[in-house]
Formats: C-alpha cells, sequence, structure tokens
C-alpha cells in the first residue's frame, strides 16, 4: 500500500532551501505568498535553534510549542525574492 | 463529419483495497466506567473479538474473546477472582493470558496461554495496545494527560459511540480536508494549518461564526480556536475553544476510534467543558451535552458521505486543499514494521493553507443565504 505521490508537485515540486541562521536544508513550496510547505528531515531538524529553544520549553508546557522556525521563514522569504522559489500563484496562468 | 475526439486523458480513480493489517498503536476502547463493573464486556476490535474485564484486583484486561480449550466464548463468562472463567468448562484466564487452571484436572497444559492486549487506564478511559509485532509499546508515543479530565473544574466526559462501515482511513483525512469543514460542518476556516512529525499530526485551525446559520434569538457564535492531534493511529485530543460575545467556552473533544475489521470500525467522541463565572456546574454540562449533540450532528454528516463515497488513493488535489498524500505518508508510519517506517514517515512536515480564495467564494455563499432569508423574512 505505497502513498502516491501529490498531483501537485508534479508540476511545481518542492526545491531546498536553507536557513541563513543555522545551515539547515529544507524542501519549501509556495502555493501563494501565505501558503508554504516545508518539508525538514532528522538533519535539518537536529540543526534548528530555535527548535531547540522551543524543545527546552516544551519541557515545563507539555506539548510541543514549535509552530515554525521564523528564520526560515525569512529564508524561504528570500529564496522568493532571489526567484530561487517560484510561487505556484504568479507562475501558472489561471485555468479558466 | 469529425467529432472533436476527446483524447484528453480521463483521470481515473484508483484504490486498493483497505489494509488487513490493523494499526500499531494506542486506541481507546471507551470509558472505564462502562467497563470496570466487574461483569465481562465483549469488544470487537482488530479482527477478533475481545473480552474486557476487570478483575477482582482491580486491574482492566483485554484477551482474546475465546478460550483455547475449546472456543467457549469468554465474554459470556464470569469473572472469578482476579480472572475470566470460561462458561463452557470453567477454564480461568488471568490478564496476562495465561490459564491459570482448570477446576476440574489436576494441572494446565502446555502452551495455555491466549493473546492479550496491554492496557492503560487513564483520565478516565481505557486504552490498548495493538501491535501485530508485539512488542511493547515504547513510553514516547503514550497518550497525553487531558488536565481537565480529572479536574472538579471541568465536567465529566460526555461521551458518545457508533458504528461506522467504511475503512477508517476516511476520519484520518479529516485532519487536512479544510474545505469539508465548510460544505459539510457548516464551519468558516479562517486559519488552517498541519504539522505531522513522529508519531503526531495536529490541525490548527481557527473557524469564523456563520451568521447566516445561527438560530434568530439565539447567542450568536463568534468564533473557535481548535489544535487538534492525533497522538498515534486513531486517539486525537482536540484543545476546542468557542468564542462567545460575553465569555468563551473552553472544551476537550477526544475523536477517537478503532478498527473492527478491515471495512468497518468503532467511532467514539468524548467532551468535556471547563466550567466558569459564565458557566457554573449545571450550565457547563449542559453546554457539553449540546456541544456534544453538535458534534455528533457533524460526524452524522461525515458518514453520510462516506457511507457512499468511494475509496481513492489518487484524490485530485487543488492547491487550497491540504496535504492529504503527506499525511496519509505518515499514517502508513502504523501499517508497517517498526523496523520499515521510512524517514519521510516521521519526519516534519508543516502546511499552512491560504484561506483567502476559499474565504472569499464563502462568504459570497453566506451573504447570498443571509440575503435568501431576510427575503423570506426570517430574520
Amino acid at each position: 500500500m505505497a502513498v502516491r505521490p501529490d498531483n501537485r508537485l508534479a508540476d511545481s515540486p518542492m526545491v531546498p532551501v536553507c536557513c541563513r541562521r543555522c545551515g539547515a536544508s529544507v524542501l519549501a513550496r509556495k502555493s501563494s505568498w501565505n501558503q508554504t510547505s516545508v518539508q525538514w528531515d532528522a538533519e535539518a531538524s537536529a540543526r534548528c535553534l530555535e527548535r531547540r529553544e522551543a524543545e527546552n520549553l516544551a519541557a515545563y508546557a507539555g506539548r510541543s510549542l514549535f509552530l515554525a522556525c521564523s528564520a526560515l521563514s525569512d529564508a524561504i522569504i528570500e529564496a522568493v525574492r532571489h526567484g530561487d522559489l517560484p510561487v505556484v500563484d504568479e507562475t501558472v496562468p489561471a485555468t479558466t | 463529419m469529425t467529432l472533436q475526439s476527446d483524447t484528453d486523458e480521463i483521470r481515473q480513480i484508483e484504490a486498493e483495497a483497505a489494509p488487513t493489517r490493523f494499526a500499531r498503536g494506542w486506541h481507546c476502547l471507551g470509558l472505564t466506567r462502562d467497563f470496570g463493573d466487574g461483569k465481562p464486556h465483549a469488544v470487537h476490535a482488530f479482527g477478533h473479538k475481545l473480552v474486557v474485564f476487570r478483575g477482582g484486583d482491580g486491574r482492566l484486561n483485554v484477551l482474546d474473546g475465546y478460550c483455547r480449550h475449546m472456543g467457549g466464548d469468554l465474554s459470556q463468562g464470569e469473572v472469578k477472582g482476579d480472572e475470566i472463567a470460561c462458561p463452557f468448562h470453567d477454564w480461568r484466564w488471568g490478564g496476562d493470558g495465561r490459564c491459570k487452571k482448570v477446576p476440574y484436572s489436576k494441572r494446565v497444559p502446555k502452551l495455555a496461554r491466549t493473546a492479550t492486549w496491554t492496557t492503560l487506564e487513564q483520565d478516565g478511559m481505557l486504552f490498548v495496545w495493538n501491535d501485530p509485532e508485539r512488542k511493547p509499546p515504547p513510553p514516547e508515543v503514550t497518550i497525553p494527560r487531558i488536565e481537565g479530565a480529572t479536574s472538579d473544574e471541568w465536567t465529566d466526559w460526555h461521551w458518545y459511540t457508533t458504528v461506522v462501515n467504511i475503512n477508517c482511513r476516511e476520519i484520518i483525512d479529516n485532519v487536512v480536508d479544510m474545505a469539508h469543514f465548510f460544505y459539510i460542518h457548516g464551519s468558516l476556516p479562517t486559519h488552517f494549518k498541519n504539522i505531522f512529525e513522529g508519531h503526531v499530526a495536529t490541525q490548527y485551525m481557527n473557524g469564523a461564526g456563520r451568521p447566516d446559520m445561527g438560530e434568530p434569538g439565539k447567542p450568536q457564535m463568534l468564533g473557535t480556536t481548535s489544535v487538534a492531534s492525533y497522538f498515534g493511529p486513531s486517539f486525537m485530543i482536540d484543545d476546542l475553544t468557542y468564542h462567545y460575545e460575553e465569555a468563551d467556552h473552553q472544551t476537550v473533544l477526544i475523536n477517537c476510534h478503532y478498527p473492527i475489521d478491515a471495512n468497518s470500525f468503532v467511532l467514539q467522541y468524548g467532551i468535556i467543558v471547563k466550567k466558569s463565572d459564565a458557566l457554573p456546574g449545571d450550565l457547563a454540562l449542559e453546554t457539553a451535552i449540546g456541544l456534544g449533540d453538535y458534534v455528533k450532528m457533524g460526524f452524522e454528516q461525515d458518514v453520510e458521505i462516506w457511507k457512499n463515497k468511494a475509496r481513492i488513493d489518487n484524490p485530485l488535489l487543488c492547491e487550497e486543499d491540504g496535504p492529504v498524500y503527506q499525511l496519509r505518508r505518515w499514517y502508513q508510519q502504523f501499517y508497517v514494521d517498526v523496523a520499515d517506517v521510512a524517514p519521510d514517515m516521521v519526519d516534519r512536515f508543516e502546511y499552512e493553507l491560504d484561506t483567502t480564495s476559499p474565504r472569499e467564494e464563502w462568504m459570497k455563499v453566506v451573504e447570498g443565504n443571509l440575503a435568501d432569508r431576510s427575503a423570506a423574512g426570517t430574520t
């Protein structure tokens, strides 16, 4: 029962983005300015400083507090500005 | 004559049969108050008939329901001491799965051991650990405590149980399915984000009230804030706050299930509500019941869709849909041996949805409904 690939990734795959703070490399995709997906791997998770800070706090709070890394979010925005990360909204012409 | 032959490919729905293996993980069987009366209870789960009983030692045990002697139904038997006695020949089975005594025999035969499920009693609920590899539950995947469940400042569980005749993947898909919350449940999502990591899959959802759906004269709900996580394959804790003009109502909603077989599952949901100045004891209980009925209606709406829909392994998604494929990849970790859990099943994945375009459309629908209402003179 293998899981299929996401049909949306065929035209616009995830692309690597590197965090400027810790050097973690993730895969990112932007559907629009306000829609982002981020695929981490174990190495990136281990590197991320904000994640570590959140984990230290979570030890007192119980559940996980880590919603997103702000430094990585900045890196993703920078990648869009530099043209390294396309925004699907702006690259795919409307079909209707 | 040339018909414009449609050479465009037709999208086919593809689906393999539902897996016959059952997920590894903790599953909630229900409230301990419903199992703990010292009588045996039959539960159909994981393709088996199980017997649940509280022994004289106070422990809740879960064993395969059929006696290894001549196949008697232990759930029709009787609890004697710490053991369950078979109604057929009085063979006694302990919570560890071993036959402790055959009253009419000098000794118990070799290999007199039956299947057991590790149990956990917590926050008023009974959990069992299911693992096709028969390994003990690792501590890091244990079900988190629910603070309100044992507190006098919260109501008791208001609990519902129902059987759904479809493979349980359908209910898992709801974690990422933002649009169905509008079309099926009458919610109006304004913020929607998913994070999957390890054995936890979370949905963050804020919703606005539906001015076109409230009953005239009743207080208008302004919106909801929800953080809902599956801890493993079947147990979701939803910290769910309802915002009203005068106060917030803080609730915890449990959404959990266990498989009966490949094509049916028992769906359970439970609610506790925090008591407050705005919601003293009786009113909090009333609210729990009211919200429970509301949630019940929601699940009935889901079930109506599930009963009639096709199983689909290759959903055709638009950009405004959630991460269905990535959720299913996360879910797959529970259906393979631990040694075969691939990194991408457990690696962190974040997906924040842009609700702008859906909201524009949905507000048009809401305004249309309001216009219809006022035309009909019902407001």
